[in-house]
């Protein structure tokens, strides 16, 4: 055998390895992570879109509700819907004057010293899923979920 | 070189040569079929059941396509093969394995079959018959609110079955439950407490001094009279007050939802323990 052939062996040699490289590799190179905590701000929208007039009393309560209270509270609100979202969503789901009632009941909840979330299902951000529905006292809405669930937020 | 080139190619070929092997034989599909079913691949093994079926249909494969249609959830379809199976020796598997079906279907309606009194197998058969009222007591907690009387839910069952059975009969006729009522008057007559009484004791300590608070801070304010600060704090005070009754009530509501999910998951997970009281049929071994 001549030194080219013995080139010509190895090239052939060295094309089969290529084309069959290990292309799992891919998976083990480095990731970008990042360990920042992540920005759960939800940009509030002041606007009053709605010409309903129960809809602009609970707009005006939310409003004023998130610049005295929550922008200066800042995110501790362990609950998702956060209070003033809840407040909104109750309002759509019953009427202003229960949505009220259900306000200040969870307002309760959130201030709870003692902390006892523990009852409450998580979502995947994790903060605790407590839903208006379940506290409208019409017992067939109320969707029971148990604190071991992790529910999809979205 | 040349030799060596010829050599270099040869060899593969002669180690992926074409097989003559026929994967598609009815026999193999089987085979494969069969393993599918043992590993748990329900799916993909009815697949290829149902791809023999017209060529080498048995009694064993008709059974185990009924097993694997109930296991992913067709049950319509499962019971389907009773029918084929009624003259075979599965004939008494089948039946119990398509009032399984009935059951999964509709379990909080399962028990409406003994009340029409039109069995779908023979009464005469007593194995059949006994897991048909084991699945009725079952369905009589799971749906009915009038129940039966404890010794028609318990005696169809023997031992830890029985027991257990016992056990879901009292949680059923004895619920654990708190009334929304007594809760919201509890909260109207001492703020939190309806909260305390569903168990909720934080909440309940956290109404009693945010509304004494606000109570006191009205209470003070009126007396110095200071007037507008007396009546926002009077204003607050009242919403806490009224929403803490409300929420006592909706509190309750709640943790009777709780005892409602936790008594019809114990069970299912009874039932899934005991395979809904089916025998395990061993294909696999």
């Amino acid at each position: 055998m001549t030194l080219n052939s013995y080139k010509f062996f190895f090239i052939l040699l060295f094309l089969s390895t290529s084309a069959f490289c290990q292309i799992d590799n891919l998976k083990w190179q480095k990731a970008d992570l990042s360990y920042e905590k992540p920005d759960n701000f939800i940009p509030r929208n002041y606007s009053f879109e709605s010409d309903d007039p129960v809809e602009f009393v609970t707009k005006s309560f939310t409003n004023a509700y998130w610049f005295f209270v929550s922008d200066v509270d800042g995110d501790n609100c362990p609950f998702r819907p956060s209070c003033s979202v809840f407040f909104l969503d109750a309002a759509k789901e019953t009427n202003i004057f229960q949505a009220s009632l259900m306000f200040f009941d969870r307002f309760t909840r959130d201030t709870n010293f003692a902390k006892g979330h523990y009852h409450y299902p998580h979502v995947r951000s994790g903060y605790f899923y407590d839903p208006p529905q379940n506290y409208t006292l019409n017992q067939g809405k109320i969707n029971y979920i148990p604190p071991a669930f992790i529910v999809d937020d979205k | 070189m040349k030799y060596c080139l010829i050599f270099f190619f040869l060899i593969p070929l002669s180690t992926l040569p074409q097989s003559s092997f026929d994967f598609h034989s009815p026999e193999n599909i089987k085979k494969f079929a069969d393993h599918l079913f043992c590993q748990g691949d329900y799916l993909r093994a009815v697949e290829e059941y149902e791809s023999i079926k017209n060529s080498n249909l048995n009694d064993t494969i008709d059974f185990k396509i009924m097993l694997c249609y109930s296991e992913i959830g067709l049950y319509q379809m499962s019971n389907l093969s009773e029918v084929r199976l009624s003259k075979s020796i599965f004939k008494k598997e089948a039946e119990c394995l398509s009032l399984k079906n009935r059951f999964k279907a509709s379990p909080n309606s399962f028990y409406k079959i003994s009340e029409i009194k039109v069995y779908p197998f023979s009464k005469e058969d007593r194995l059949t018959l006994n897991y048909f009222q084991k699945l009725t007591s079952v369905s009589f907690l799971l749906g009915s609110n009038e129940l039966i009387s404890k010794d028609e839910i318990i005696n169809p069952f023997d031992g830890y079955e029985k027991k257990t059975m016992l056990s879901f009969y009292e949680m059923k006729v004895n619920p654990a439950c708190k009334s929304p009522a007594l809760a919201g008057v509890f909260s109207a007559v001492i703020p939190g407490s309806g909260k305390m009484y569903v168990g909720e004791w934080g909440d309940g300590i956290t109404a009693l001094l945010a509304t004494s608070l606000l109570a006191f801070l009205a209470y003070d304010n009126f007396r110095a009279d200071h007037k507008t600060r007396a009546w926002i704090f009077t204003g607050l005070g009242a919403f806490f007050y009224a929403g803490n009754v409300y929420g006592s009530i909706a509190a309750a509501q709640i943790f009777n939802a709780r005892i409602n999910f936790e008594f019809s998951e114990g069970i299912n997970l009874f039932l899934e323990q005991k395979n809904y009281f089916m025998p395990e049929y061993d294909f696999c071994n």
